[in-house]
């Protein structure tokens, strides 16, 4: 867990990883990958630079992603959802794909929020309203707790408000 | 809600032992006490609740123990979950351990072993009020439910609340801190009595063991140190991980808090190792983050059964080590004596 790092004189600290990523929905397929992570000196609250790559392909998730939008947009009321995970860590079927967007855009607010010293998982989402849109892009607003290990903070509130989209091309 | 129509198989099995209490699911507060009564009342030859203090809220703090009925002085092993009211897999460890203990302590050689010579006590359930409040009002709260400036503020974290090198890192004096160590060691009525009542014991407690998740761990003392104040923690913990790992293959990481976790201090591990418990260790069950606390029913079995051969192969340890070559501690003196009886009595039994 505690790799070694390398000291970069006035820049920060740069430690080289090689990890292998698991398929959350295949969990028997993985590939490797390679990467270098630099915190920056001091605490300016600018996130990690991180590079990445990947010794293999990633699964096509084409079909599962036109899907959920077909079933999104075919919604007769925008949907709302809460407690996902519920306090028995069940996820209904039909939201596992919101609970996965929220795991996916968790990645990036943590990216943005760690240092040396955090180690954030997404806990649970607290809320997730769809929000009413005219063109043909889906929009969700989320509440999610992270859990920071060592502070034991379960309501990280981020620096900056995330607001991101992700595109799923329509047909 | 006890009963479940759908596993009459396992219904049956367990009847003997807690009639038809389903150990796969998490239960609240109101049905563990229930639980207790029964598994009392169901196995009376081995085990006896007992009262060990009061909650904040005033609730009773009950814990179990279970004895092999005996003429001989016995030693203790104590385990205590939930200590953190949101690891909801920690008090479900508690209750399928008693009921393994409890359903096999007949049949098999390890346990009928170490019961002749240990007693086993097993608070379920330490920080009540917190989990009562994480089943009713906030799934991820920590810490208990002292009330502080003017009731705006809650809770002291129980693990950071013993007299460990308390107060100072891995620690906060904020109130709204989640993990607040309290104004003073033992503030909380929780953590004081567990502290008094192993105080009282400490000469027969040979291992203390306390259950918290997630992250797939085993920590040695101590959280405030880097390195283990003994090979012989180190090497018992890391037997284990391999007997854990062993079941289905979960891979716990073995150490001291400041190389597998963080530091911290005021922790009850610590505590009870600084006074004089030989054996004392930190279970952090599944999962390393994917669900964290909100661990899915469906991996209630496989945490408690893996968790189990981990408990076991340490209390078996520390069996062997206190009562080597059978359930006698034998001094030169009385070596001899000892033989002849032991002789005397498998020729009456065959």
């Amino acid at each position: 867990m505690f790799s070694p790092f390398q000291d970069i004189d006035g820049v920060g600290h740069k430690y080289c990883l090689e990890l292998e990523l698991e398929d959350v929905l295949d969990k028997d397929r993985t590939v490797s990958c390679s990467a270098e992570v630099l915190y920056p000196l001091g605490s300016t609250g600018s996130a990690p630079d991180v590079q990445v790559s990947v010794q293999g392909e990633l699964r096509s998730t084409q079909e599962a992603d036109q899907e959920f939008y077909n079933r999104m947009r075919s919604l007769e009321q925008e949907l709302v959802a809460e407690n996902i995970p519920d306090s028995h860590g069940n996820i209904p079927p039909e939201l596992e794909p919101i609970h996965l967007l929220a795991w996916a855009a968790s990645g990036y607010v943590i990216w943005q929020n760690s240092t040396e010293n955090t180690k954030f998982h997404l806990a649970q989402v607290k809320h997730v309203k769809q929000v009413k849109r005219s063109d043909e892009d889906l929009q969700f607003d989320y509440v999610v707790l992270l859990h920071e290990m060592v502070s034991q903070v379960n309501n990280f509130t981020p620096k900056n408000p995330f607001l991101g989209c992700f595109k799923i091309p329509a047909v | 809600k006890l009963v479940d129509e759908s596993l009459p198989r396992e219904r049956s099995h367990h009847r003997q032992v807690s009639g038809g209490y389903i150990y796969t699911e998490y239960h609240p507060m109101e049905e563990i006490y229930e639980w207790m009564t029964q598994i009392q009342k169901n196995n009376s030859e081995m085990v006896t609740q007992h009262i060990l203090g009061m909650t904040f809220e005033n609730r009773p703090m009950y814990y179990l123990k279970i004895s092999q009925p005996s003429n001989k002085p016995k030693k203790i092993i104590w385990m205590d979950c939930g200590i953190h009211a949101r690891e909801w897999i920690s008090p479900a460890f508690c209750q399928w351990f008693v009921k393994e203990i409890l359903q096999n302590y007949k049949s098999d050689p390890k346990i009928s072993r170490f019961l002749q010579n240990l007693d086993l006590y097993v608070l379920p359930v330490l920080n009540i009020d917190g989990y009562l409040y994480s089943w009713k009002k906030d799934r991820l709260w920590r810490k208990n439910r002292s009330p502080f400036e003017n009731g705006t503020c809650y809770g002291i974290d129980l693990n950071r609340n013993f007299n460990a090198f308390w107060g100072t890192i891995g620690a906060s004096f904020n109130c709204s801190s989640d993990v607040f160590c309290g104004h003073r060691p033992e503030e909380a009525p929780e953590s004081s009595a567990v502290a008094q009542f192993i105080r009282s014991k400490k000469s027969d407690i040979l291992c203390y063991l306390t259950i918290h998740s997630y992250g797939q761990l085993i920590l040695i003392p101590y959280g405030f140190t880097t390195k283990p104040p003994n090979e012989e923690l180190m090497q018992v913990a890391e037997e284990a991980a391999a007997a854990l790992a062993g079941k289905y293959g979960t891979n716990y990481k073995v150490g001291v808090p400041s190389s597998v976790l963080y530091s911290n201090s005021g922790s009850s591990r610590d505590w009870a190792h600084m006074i004089g418990i030989p054996f004392s260790f930190t279970f952090e069950l599944r999962d390393t983050g994917t669900h964290g606390f909100l661990l899915p029913t469906d991996q209630i079995q496989p945490t408690c059964e893996e968790t189990m051969l981990a408990v076991t192969t340490i209390i078996d340890y520390v069996d062997k080590k206190y009562f080597p070559g059978g359930a006698v501690m034998l001094t030169s003196s009385s070596l001899g004596l000892t033989l002849c009886l032991s002789i005397v009595f498998t020729w009456m039994v065959s």
